[in-house]
């Protein structure tokens, strides 16, 4: 019995601090019209295999994305054209980076660590739902750990094995 | 987060662990507040999943990727047994089982659910045998309905006596005799039983099909559906040989044989129309084989009564009788032994299935019967038939009495070949173990044709057929396969199927220890940052 309780009170002090199992993202929540810092906490490699590679999908709507460049690690953007055009600051923009990739690191799988991309969330995506940005870890030999999926209407996302982390979508506050 | 699954879920086991759960539960409250969330993964086990081991481990580890709490840790033996398993050690993010001792060969399942900081379950399966992969035993399948299976074998019986004394019984009246003698009464008899039995079959097989009860006897769709078995032809042939035999009673003399040899023939070939012998292949040589088979016996068998009556009454029509069946019956031996033979070695396929299907138990009683039969037949045709066909009255009587005593084996040969109705033969069992089972599941992008070769529980291997919604080729990047057992508190068992050279993906050392419906579950990756998840359930033979 003491075990649990130790293992309990070891889970707790745990949690309080930053420990996390899946991939997600450190805002809860992100207003549209604005710019979003995303910042993504990778908290272990696959099953035991440090991560050599982080890869972020930058879902439609979210423009301008700009990562962050780490040090020891390969910054890479993928670049393309986006589904429609958007409007950002009276400018027109239809392409830009679709998907971020840092390669050729080593994230020891009992390590943390975090990546930050900064987009703008344009008025187009619908306020009040979750934005997905979906991730893929890669490690030695082929494995992988994907936080790609993205619960259907009704479905708990607990019930995944491996969300997408996601943000919620909010008003922009009146400043003015 | 759900919380109110943690209470009830640790509510369930009572005892000193009580507390100690709630306090994990209330902690893990308290953290889940804190806005962490997270899964534990599984990292490693030891043994591994899916391993074969010499002996049986002492105990379980599993590796997961952070701190966990144990909620259920639960071993189905191989005989299909679970019991729960208490004795746990922590190590760091390293779970020890201990397992019971004296465990048996054969395949465990081992199912743990396992708490994490976010205060959801989680849960898997791992499995492993201990000499070699068996299989569990399943639930009991339907209960025998034993009036109907009665009223099945009573008609098969009945119908088989009339095919012999009957039908065959005209054969030899007129064929061995001049259609005059002694047991024409007897033989008309068993001839109207049989068109009686005949049409009672169809009912019973109605019912048995249907799974209906007695009382439902009475329905038309039962008769209906009787009709439109396999049997349906059988049943209208035997009327119709039933009918050339009437003929051949009643007209006079000689001109009774041809009629008689129609119904004869008739009847082998309309009980070679159904029942699993006939539909064995080759068909053109079972179908055959097994009309010749019914219609030799039925002129063996059916001269008996005939013969008898003739002996016990002696003189002139005694004598000319036995001897023309004494002619006769070398030829109609080699015949019906011979097709039998082949019959035998169709079904049975191996010598083993002899004993170890219940198929090849009746063919030895049968087989041991027949001996018997046999050994009367060379008792009477070497010693008594040289006597009394000088018609002694002594060895007549004797004759005469030991041909009773053929009568009644040939009512038990014929109540033992009435229960292969309920055997399936050894050919049919081997195809129906080696059957895979199959499942289709889709999804508007990708579909997947999942086989489980065999379709039984035990050791199997699952292959994915992909195709795209258009039915054309689907490249997937990866595709794993989960099964899991809700029912039988199994978690899920996880694989990544690998690509095989004709564009499907496979695993091979899978274990499925238990008959009965799995989930199962394909995650098809389509790209690196999709992926599709196909879910159905396939039915496990036991």
């Amino acid at each position: 019995m003491s075990k649990s309780i130790l293992s309990a009170c070891a889970l707790f002090l745990a949690t309080a601090g930053i420990a996390q199992a899946h991939t997600t993202l450190e805002q809860a929540e992100a207003p549209v019209g604005a710019s979003y810092k995303a910042v993504f906490r990778v908290p272990h490699g696959c099953e035991g295999k440090p991560t050599n590679t982080v890869r972020v999908q930058i879902p439609e709507g979210v423009i301008t994305a700009k990562p962050m460049p780490k040090a020891g690690w390969t910054l890479e953007k993928v670049t393309g054209a986006y589904a429609k055009s958007y409007d950002y600051y009276g400018r027109t923009v239809s392409e830009g980076v679709k998907e971020v990739v840092w390669s050729g690191g080593n994230l020891g799988d009992d390590e943390y660590d975090e990546f930050v991309v900064r987009v703008f969330l344009t008025k187009d995506l619908p306020v009040g739902q979750m934005l997905y940005f979906p991730v893929v870890q890669e490690c030695p030999e082929g494995a992988a750990e994907r936080w790609i999926e993205i619960p259907a209407e009704g479905q708990d996302p607990h019930d995944l094995e491996g969300p997408a982390p996601a943000v919620k979508l909010i008003d922009k506050p009146h400043a003015h | 987060m759900q919380p109110s699954s943690m209470p009830i879920e640790a509510g369930r086991r009572a005892g000193a662990s009580l507390l100690a759960k709630a306090i994990v539960v209330l902690a893990l409250l308290l953290a889940g507040t804190a806005g962490a969330r997270a899964h534990a993964s599984l990292a490693s086990t030891e043994p591994a999943d899916g391993a074969v081991v010499a002996t049986a481990p002492s105990g379980i580890a599993l590796t997961f990727s952070e701190i966990v709490s144990p909620l259920v840790m639960r071993l189905v033996t191989p005989d299909g047994a679970s019991r729960d398993l208490s004795d746990v050690a922590y190590s760091g993010n390293t779970l020890r089982v201990a397992l019971p001792a004296g465990l048996a060969d054969g395949t465990h399942v081992f199912s743990w659910r396992v708490v994490s900081e976010d205060g959801h379950p989680v849960g898997g399966s791992l499995i492993f045998s201990i000499g070699a992969p068996s299989a569990m035993p399943g639930a009991p399948t339907g209960a025998v309905d034993w009036p109907v299976r009665g009223l099945v074998w009573a008609s098969k019986l009945t119908l088989t006596a009339a095919i012999a004394f009957g039908i065959g019984g005209v054969f030899a009246l007129s064929w061995f005799g001049t259609g005059r003698q002694a047991g024409r009464g007897a033989a008309a008899g068993f001839v109207v039983a049989g068109m009686i039995a005949a049409v009672l079959a169809v009912g019973a097989q109605g019912l048995d099909a249907l799974g209906e009860p007695v009382t439902s006897l009475l329905e038309p769709t039962v008769w209906r559906t009787g009709l439109a078995t396999s049997f349906g032809r059988t049943a209208l042939g035997l009327l119709a040989a039933s009918a050339a035999a009437m003929i051949a009673l009643v007209v006079p003399g000689r001109t009774g044989r041809a009629p008689a040899l129609i119904a004869l023939l008739g009847a082998g070939a309309a009980v070679a129309a159904s029942g699993h012998a006939g539909s064995a292949e080759p068909q053109w040589l079972t179908r055959p084989m097994v009309a010749l088979h019914v219609a030799t016996m039925a002129a063996w068998i059916g001269a008996l009564m005939p013969l008898g009556l003739a002996l016990r009454a002696g003189g002139e029509t005694a004598t000319g009788l036995l001897g023309r069946f004494s002619r006769a019956i070398p030829w109609l031996l080699a015949v019906l032994l011979g097709s039998g033979a082949v019959i035998a070695f169709i079904q049975v396929e191996t010598p083993a299935a002899l004993v170890t299907t219940a198929y090849g138990r009746v063919l030895l009683v049968k087989l041991a019967l027949v001996a018997a039969l046999l050994a009367l037949a060379a008792f009477n045709r070497w010693r008594l038939t040289p006597a009394a066909a000088r018609d002694d009255a002594a060895a007549r009587r004797a004759l005469a009495g030991v041909i009773v005593v053929e009568l009644m084996l040939a009512v038990l040969i014929f109540g033992a070949v009435a229960t292969w109705r309920f055997t399936p033969p050894p050919r049919a069992l081997a195809r129906a173990a080696a059957e895979p089972a199959w499942v289709h599941l889709h999804d508007p992008r990708v579909m997947a044709a999942v086989t489980v070769n065999p379709g039984v529980a035990g050791p199997v291997a699952v292959s994915a057929a992909l195709q795209g919604g258009d039915f054309g080729p689907f490249a997937a990047k990866a595709v794993s396969l989960v099964l899991s057992r809700p029912d039988t508190g199994i978690e899920p068992i996880r694989r990544d199927l690998i690509p095989a050279e004709d564009g499907t993906w496979r695993v091979g050392d899978l274990v499925l220890p238990l008959p009965g419906r799995w989930k199962l579950r394909v995650d098809v990756l389509v790209t690196d940052f999709e992926r599709v998840r196909l879910e159905g359930e396939v039915e496990l033979r036991r």
